[in-house]
């Protein structure tokens, strides 16, 4: 089933180690590569099969939503925070709606908290079957896309549903959540929070994907050559990674236990039975490995919640023209690539004066030239895949 | 921090009287460090002088456990502005302020360190060696505010193109988009004039609920 590892090692270093001379050359990957999913460049110095002082050039993407959202009210930002991880938009905007919130100092109905916290886990589940989609394909096994894919799909079905909108949903208001696609003030005596067949179809869903992460599991855990490319490959030690920021999953399996959902109380996570994965070689099978698990455990969460769902309303009392009171929070959230994290400042006006986006791409690549140091050319796509990151989430 | 946002919500009216329960340990890393602590909205914010702003971060590190780098970025305290709104009061004295959150792993303890740079040539030493993550925040800073940072090995442009002139996220860095053609911004409340019909009766409507 495994294989060998000292001997994969083995044979890896001695069809490198023959005394042959080949010149220094400059690689350039990117910034139109499939495997850098968007508009990465790197720049190498590569020796014979070895890649040295990888340089990351980004900013391709940068679109300045920093500055963006210092012209804008605040219901107006979130249609921009939307796009800044595209692969999980809906949860860009849940720390910077509880950031205005927490300085409004406003209630939000558990309802629409819960409603939150389901359609946040169903963003994660879309991120990581993304993953759990194209990363095998950068090592070159074809058919866990389509398995892969087609979950997410169904996913995003359920999020499309309730949002209308499956990349971009815009759906968190200060204070609440607005009302399903579909009803409005219009209908407002029929006003639906949640489509009328959204919790059976949410768990035959759920059940779905738990079905489908037990296929991805027989089809890629199985694979002799997925588990060669990527046992024992990037690995990245914990102390390297908290330094560098590294966090989420690719923290997780390089074993340090922490998930914001279990230490920040911007959702109502302590409501519910999930666990923190971690593994501990911090390799790049690990990182899919974690990712994997994740799945599964937000399938739990969403099902839980299902059952668990309070009634009531689902949008707080909040004045037409929304104005923050001065003050600074910094608001961070488990997002599915890491910490995503808005430092508000607010002048008492109808937009911030000043806001930061901590996203978690940015700090999970900036550690691609430690870990690309000496490596195989062929390696350095596997561990930029699987550290996961989008470029929208790069370069904000 | 453990409590649900709800709960959370209700005590902090009495903040008055009972202190939030990360206060003491607030006050002992602003003690350590020679800083001063204030905590709002959760938010833990200890200013040093800007002359110990490495020695700060490494006690933090070292002594506290906040290993995390989270980010470092900075805000530009201006009167003059060329975007957005300006600030209500005018300020004495301009400044950038900058900032660093960092974080431990495993209680989620945050702490975001704050420090005023001089509003027209804005230098503080680098922290490269303290928290690796921070060369390509502090070449964000660099590059959107004009710090410099003593001792960083390369402070070349991250999201800018080369050559490219001014530093974005000032206050007074004009934003073109909106210089050439007026955009409906925060500051219309009204709607677009081809909706105030629709809007007027939506208005009405929703009172209407509201009583």
């Amino acid at each position: 089933m495994t294989l060998d590892q000292d001997l994969v090692r083995h044979l890896s270093e001695v069809s490198v180690s023959v005394e042959l001379q080949t010149p220094e050359m400059t690689l350039n990957i990117g910034p139109q590569h499939p495997s850098t999913h968007g508009v990465l460049r790197l720049v190498a110095r590569v020796d014979g099969e070895r890649a040295y002082d990888v340089r990351p050039v980004i900013g391709y993407m940068h679109r300045g939503y920093e500055k963006l959202a210092e012209v804008r009210n605040y219901p107006q930002i979130t249609t921009i925070v939307n796009r800044i991880d595209w692969v999980a938009g809906y949860a860009n905007e849940i720390p910077f709606i509880t950031a205005a919130e927490k300085l409004m100092e406003l209630e939000v109905p558990p309802r629409a908290l819960w409603i939150r916290l389901i359609l946040t886990e169903m963003a994660r589940m879309a991120s990581h079957l993304i993953f759990m989609a194209s990363y095998p394909l950068e090592l070159g096994a074809q058919t866990p896309l389509f398995f892969a894919l087609r979950e997410r799909e169904r996913v995003l079905d359920l999020l499309e549903g309730v949002t209308g909108g499956r990349f971009h949903p815009n759906f968190n208001r200060i204070g609440g959540v607005k009302p399903a696609y579909g009803s409005g003030s219009k209908t407002r005596k029929l006003v639906q929070d949640l489509p009328k067949t959204f919790y059976e179809e949410t768990r035959r869903a759920m059940d779905e994907v738990l079905h489908a992460c037990d296929q991805l599991e027989d089809l890629v855990a199985g694979n002799e050559i997925i588990l060669a490319r990527t046992k024992g490959i990037g690995v990245l030690p914990p102390e390297v990674a908290v330094a560098y920021g590294v966090t989420g999953p690719n923290l997780r399996a390089s074993g340090v236990p922490f998930d914001l959902r279990k230490v920040e109380n911007y959702l109502p996570y302590d409501q519910f039975d999930f666990q923190v994965i971690t593994t501990q070689n911090g390799d790049c099978w690990d990182r899919w490995w974690c990712r994997l698990q994740e799945i599964r455990e937000s399938a739990k969460i969403v099902q839980q919640a299902i059952d668990s769902i309070p009634s009531g309303p689902i949008q707080a009392k909040v004045p037409k023209v929304i104005k923050v009171p001065k003050g600074e929070t910094y608001v961070r959230a488990e997002n599915p690539k890491g910490e995503m994290g808005y430092y508000l400042v607010s002048e008492g006006g109808q937009g911030p004066y000043r806001l930061k986006i901590r996203s978690a791409s940015f700090s999970n690549i900036s550690v691609l030239p430690w870990i690309l140091e000496g490596v195989l050319v062929p390696d350095i796509i596997a561990i930029m895949g699987s550290l996961d990151f989008v470029l929208g989430d790069v370069d904000r | 921090m453990t409590s649900s946002q709800p709960e959370a919500e209700a005590p902090e009216q009495e903040t008055a009287e009972a202190p939030h329960p990360l206060t003491e340990f607030a006050n002992s890393v602003a003690e350590a460090v020679g800083g001063e602590a204030t905590i709002a909205f959760d938010t833990i914010k200890v200013s040093v002088p800007a002359e110990r702003w490495v020695q700060a971060l490494t006690t933090a590190r070292d002594e506290f456990g906040l290993v995390l780098f989270s980010f470092l970025s900075a805000i530009d305290w201006s009167n003059e502005t060329a975007v957005g709104e300006p600030l209500e009061e005018p300020l004495e004295e301009e400044f950038i302020e900058l900032l660093c959150t960092v974080s431990d792993v495993s209680e989620g303890k945050r702490v975001t360190f704050s420090t005023r740079l001089d509003h027209d040539n804005p230098e503080v030493y680098t922290l490269i060696d303290v928290y690796a993550g921070a060369n390509w925040h502090e070449r964000e800073a660099h590059e959107m505010f004009g710090i410099r940072f003593i001792g960083h090995p390369d402070l070349s442009h991250l999201y800018l193109p080369e050559g490219f002139l001014g530093n974005p996220l000032r206050k007074t860095f004009p934003l073109l988009a909106r210089e050439v053609k007026p955009w409906p911004g925060k500051v219309d409340v009204e709607g677009m004039p081809s909706e105030e019909a629709e809007e007027g009766a939506e208005e009405a409507e929703s009172e209407e609920e509201e009583a």
